[in-house]
C-alpha cells in the first residue's frame, strides 16, 4: 500500500513527539492517574493498616478534617499579597520600560531575585523579621521612638504598639482563629504569615510578572499613544484608556497563574522558615499534602487532599477565566 | 550568530570536560561497597574509617541525612520503596523500628546476631533495647547511647561568684541557682539565661511530674493528666514566671543558627546561658572551643527522677542485595573497637554498657579536664524512652500535641487547655484509626476487655 505524504509527515511528527509523549504518559499522565486511584484506598505506605478500597472515604473524612480546613484558609490567606504583587509588577515594568541611560542594569537588579536561590532568599528574610535584630524591627522601633508614637497613642487611646514577632506570632490581620475556622479578636497584628505575604511580594515584584508585562509594553502600539495624546489625553489618561485595556489579555494570563501558584504555593517557605509553625499558622495545603504522604506515610488520604486541591483550582481557574474574559479586549 | 553558537559550543565541551574531571571515581569492584544511611555530624566520617581499614574487604559510605528534620524514615521507607535502598540505616526509637518492620525494611538478625555471639539484650543499655527489639526480634545493633544532662560553663559561674552546683536534685533547689546566673544589662533586657533547653524536652518534664503520654497499653492519650499538665506549667514557668530560660522570641532575638547539634548548643557555646540541657554529644563541639571550662551534673528533677532518653540503632535493610555483608558493619558496632571510639568521641556514650565501666571511659589521656563522665553513664538508669501507641501514628500524635505545645510556649494558650484540647483531638484520632481498621479495633477491643476484668 502507498503512503501519502501527508501519512508520512503524520509518522515522522509523531516519531519526533514521541519521546516527549512518553515521558509525559510515565512521569506525569501516570502519576496522576495512579494518585487518583489511590485516592480511593487507605493507602499507607508504612504498611500500618492492611491496604484496603475506601472509595470515597477520604474525602468524607477530608470534609470533616479540621486541619484541612485550617490549611485551606492559611493558603488563602497566604494568596492575599496576591493583588499587591501583581499591581507592584506593572508598576515596575511601567517604570523599568522608560528609555532611561542604563535602564538594562535596573531591569537586571530587579529581576535578581528571580534568579537568586529561593531558599537563601528565605535564610536571609528569616535573619531580617529577626523581632529584637532585625533590622525590620530595628526601623519599627526607631520610627516609635523617634515620633513618640507610644506616647500620642498613650495620650488618645491609652494604647501603644510593639514591634511584630513576625516568624513567631500566630497573629494575622484579619484576626483568623489559630485552632478552628473563624475569627478571634485576640489574633488581630502581625505574625508569621503577613511576614510570608510580604516576603512573597517582594520576591514577585521583579519577577516573571513584571518579565511578562515589560514584554506587552514594548509591543504597545505607539501610535495609539499618540493619537490619545493628540486628543488631549494626560499620562493617567493614556495609562487608563490605552495602556491598561491593551495590557488586560497579560493581566489575565498573570491572574489565572498567580492564582494557580497560590493555590499550590507556601511550602518552601514553611519548610524552611517556620516548619509549618508557628501552631501551624503557616502550613498551606501543599506542605499538608506533604506531611500526610512523607511524614506521617498516609499516602491515600495526602493524593485525597491532593485531587480536592486540584478540583479547587480547577474551579478558580474557570471563574476567573469566566469573569476576565469579559474585560479582554484585545 | 554564527560565533555565538562556536562559542556556546566550546563552552560546553569545556564545561562537560571539567564535569568528566570531576566526576567521582568509579567503586573499587575488588571491595563490597555498601552504604549507611545516617546523620553526617563530626564522627561519623572516624566510625566509618576505622571500620573501613579494620575490614578491607568492605568499602562502606555514607548517605547523609538530617536527623533533625525526621528526614531519615522518609527517605529509607521511599528509597526503599523505589528499589534503591541503603543496606544500613539509622532509627531512633521504638515507633520508627515498628515502622521499619511492618514496611517489610528491618532485616531480623535475631539469629545472625546469636551465631556471631553478639547479645544485644545482655550487653546493650536496657534504654536502647525498645529501638531495636520489636516483639522479642532483634533487628539490629545499637550505635550509642544518650540521655541529657546538665552542662554548666564554669567561667561564668565564677565570674557571678556562683559555686559549682553540687548535690543538686530537685528543681525547686535548682531554681535559685538559675535566678542568680540570669543576668540583666543596663536596661533590662536579659544577657545572659540561667538555663538553656530546647523546646521539644517539654517531655521530661511531664514525665518528671508523673504525667505520660499514653496510658501503658496505649488506649488513650492522657496528656490532659494533672501531673502532665503540671509538667508543661512548670516548662512554661521557666519562661513567664522565673524568667531563667529563654521564651522562643528571646532564643530567635539570640539569632540561634541550628545545624548540626542544636539551636540550645549553639547559645550555650557563646555564652548565652550559664547553664544548659544536653546530650555528652555536644563534647563533639564544645571541644573545639579551647577557651570553655566545662562542668557536668545530672538533670534535677521534679517529684519523679525520669530522664528523656533516646538510642539509635542500626538496621540492615531487609531488602538489600548485600545484607549478609551487612552483618560485618552490626558485628562492628558491638566490638571493642568502636565502642571505644565512640567514647573517646563522645558521640553519646557506647552502646555496650561495659565500656561506659573502663578507666579509660571515666579518664580519657587525650582530655584529661573532662571529669564528669561518670553523670553521662549514671543517667542511663533513669531513662525512659519515647511513648508511643498502636493507635495512632507517632507523626500524626506529634503534630497535634506540637501544636498545642506551641501555643503554650509562646505563651498564646494556658497549659490546661492545651493540654486538654490536644489528648481530645488524639484521642479523636485514635477512635478514627479504629474505624477504618478492623485488627486494630479487635486489638483495641481486646486490650480494653482486659482492662475491664
Amino acid at each position: 500500500m502507498k503512503t501519502t505524504r501527508r501519512q508520512r509527515n503524520v509518522v515522522i511528527a509523531a516519531g519526533f513527539l514521541l519521546p516527549n509523549l512518553l515521558g509525559f504518559l510515565v512521569f506525569t499522565a501516570g502519576p496522576v492517574a495512579f494518585s487518583l486511584v489511590m485516592s480511593l484506598s487507605n493507602w499507607n505506605i508504612q504498611h500500618t493498616v492492611p491496604f484496603q478500597w475506601t472509595f470515597l472515604r477520604n474525602f468524607v473524612d477530608l470534609w470533616h478534617d479540621q486541619s484541612f480546613w485550617l490549611y485551606f484558609v492559611n493558603t488563602i490567606y497566604l494568596m492575599l499579597g496576591l493583588p499587591l504583587a501583581i499591581a507592584g509588577s506593572l508598576v515596575l515594568a511601567l517604570l523599568l520600560s522608560q528609555n532611561l541611560r542604563g535602564i538594562t542594569i535596573y531591569r537586571t537588579l530587579f529581576y535578581l531575585p528571580s534568579i537568586t536561590s529561593g531558599i537563601a532568599l528565605m535564610i536571609l528574610w528569616k535573619a531580617l523579621y529577626n523581632p529584637d535584630f532585625g533590622p525590620i524591627n530595628a526601623v519599627i522601633n526607631w520610627t516609635l521612638q523617634t515620633f513618640h508614637i507610644n506616647g500620642i497613642l498613650h495620650a488618645l487611646f491609652g494604647t501603644s504598639v510593639t514591634p511584630p514577632q513576625w516568624l513567631l506570632a500566630t497573629r494575622n490581620l484579619l484576626g483568623l482563629d489559630v485552632e478552628k475556622v473563624g475569627f478571634l479578636p485576640a489574633q488581630w497584628g502581625l505574625g508569621a504569615r503577613d511576614a510570608i505575604i510580604i516576603m512573597g511580594i517582594w520576591i514577585a515584584v521583579g519577577g516573571n510578572n513584571m518579565l511578562l508585562y515589560l514584554a506587552a509594553l514594548t509591543n504597545l502600539p505607539q501610535e495609539l499613544v499618540e493619537a490619545a495624546q493628540l486628543d488631549g489625553a494626560g499620562k493617567w489618561a493614556v495609562f487608563k484608556n490605552v495602556t491598561w485595556p491593551y495590557l488586560a489579555p497579560t493581566t489575565f494570563f498573570i491572574v489565572v497563574m498567580s492564582f494557580i501558584g497560590g493555590l499550590q504555593g507556601g511550602f518552601e517557605q514553611a519548610r524552611v522558615m517556620t516548619g509549618g509553625g508557628p501552631a501551624g499558622t503557616t502550613m498551606t495545603m501543599s506542605y499538608y499534602i506533604y506531611t500526610k504522604a512523607f511524614e506521617e506515610f498516609q499516602v491515600g488520604y495526602a493524593s485525597a487532599v491532593s485531587w480536592v486541591l486540584f478540583i479547587i483550582i480547577f474551579i478558580v481557574t474557570l471563574i476567573n477565566w469566566r469573569l476576565s474574559n469579559k474585560e479582554v479586549n484585545y | 550568530m554564527k560565533t555565538a553558537v562556536i562559542t556556546v559550543l566550546i563552552v560546553w565541551i569545556l564545561l562537560s570536560g571539567v564535569a568528566w574531571m570531576l566526576q567521582p571515581k568509579p567503586d573499587d569492584l575488588s571491595k563490597t561497597n555498601l552504604t549507611w544511611l545516617s546523620d553526617d555530624n563530626p564522627t561519623r566520617r572516624e566510625q566509618l574509617g576505622l571500620f573501613n581499614r579494620l575490614n578491607p574487604q568492605y568499602n562502606v559510605r555514607l548517605d547523609p541525612v538530617d536527623t533533625n528534620t525526621g528526614g531519615g524514615m522518609e527517605k529509607v521507607i521511599v528509597q526503599s520503596i523505589a528499589g534503591v535502598g541503603p543496606d544500613l540505616f539509622d532509627s531512633y526509637g521504638s515507633y520508627k523500628l515498628a515502622t521499619y518492620v511492618k514496611a517489610g525494611i528491618a532485616w531480623d538478625v535475631t539469629d545472625e546476631l546469636k551465631n556471631a555471639g553478639i547479645d544485644v539484650k545482655k550487653d546493650a543499655w536496657k534504654l536502647a533495647l525498645s529501638s531495636v527489639v520489636y516483639k522479642g526480634r532483634v533487628y539490629g545493633v545499637p550505635s550509642n547511647v544518650g540521655t541529657p544532662a546538665i552542662w554548666f560553663n564554669k567561667d561564668l559561674f565564677d565570674k557571678y561568684k556562683v559555686p559549682y552546683p553540687k548535690n543538686v536534685r530537685t528543681w525547686k533547689e535548682f531554681l535559685p541557682i538559675l535566678q542568680r546566673l540570669t543576668i540583666r544589662d543596663e536596661h533590662g533586657r536579659v544577657k545572659q539565661y540561667g538555663f538553656l533547653c530546647d523546646s521539644w524536652m517539654v517531655t521530661q518534664f511531664i514525665w518528671q511530674w508523673g504525667g505520660r503520654t499514653y496510658t501503658p497499653d496505649g488506649t488513650k492519650c492522657v496528656i490532659d493528666s494533672p501531673e502532665a499538665i503540671a509538667g508543661v506549667q512548670f516548662f512554661h514557668d521557666l519562661m513567664y514566671k522565673y524568667h531563667v530560660m529563654p521564651t522562643p522570641n528571646d532564643e530567635a532575638a539570640m539569632a540561634t543558627q541550628g545545624g548540626w547539634g542544636s539551636g540550645t548548643m549553639t547559645l550555650f557555646m557563646g555564652g548565652k546561658g550559664a547553664m544548659a540541657l544536653g546530650g555528652r554529644y555536644w563534647l563533639c563541639s564544645l571541644r573545639d572551643i579551647k577557651e570553655l571550662k566545662l562542668g557536668a551534673i545530672e538533670c534535677p528533677y521534679g517529684p519523679h527522677k525520669i530522664y528523656w532518653g533516646s538510642s539509635r540503632v542500626t538496621i540492615i535493610n531487609k531488602n538489600s542485595p548485600r545484607r549478609k555483608a551487612a552483618l560485618a558493619f552490626l558485628k562492628y558496632l558491638a566490638s571493642h573497637d568502636y565502642n571505644e571510639l565512640v567514647n573517646h568521641q563522645a558521640d553519646c556514650v557506647s552502646p555496650m554498657k561495659a565500656y561506659c565501666y573502663t578507666d579509660k571511659y571515666m579518664h580519657d589521656p587525650d582530655y584529661p579536664n573532662e571529669d564528669f563522665n561518670a553523670v553521662w553513664r549514671d543517667t542511663n538508669d533513669y531513662a525512659m524512652t519515647e511513648e508511643v501507641s498502636p493507635f495512632i501514628n507517632a507523626q500524626t500524635a506529634g503534630r497535634i500535641v506540637e501544636k498545642q505545645l506551641d501555643l503554650v510556649r509562646n505563651n498564646q494558650k494556658p497549659a490546661t487547655q492545651a493540654m486538654k484540647a490536644a489528648a481530645r483531638e488524639v484521642n479523636a484520632e485514635i477512635q478514627k484509626n479504629l474505624d477504618r481498621d478492623p485488627n486494630l479495633r479487635a486489638e483495641y477491643d481486646r486490650l480494653m476487655g482486659t482492662k475491664a476484668k
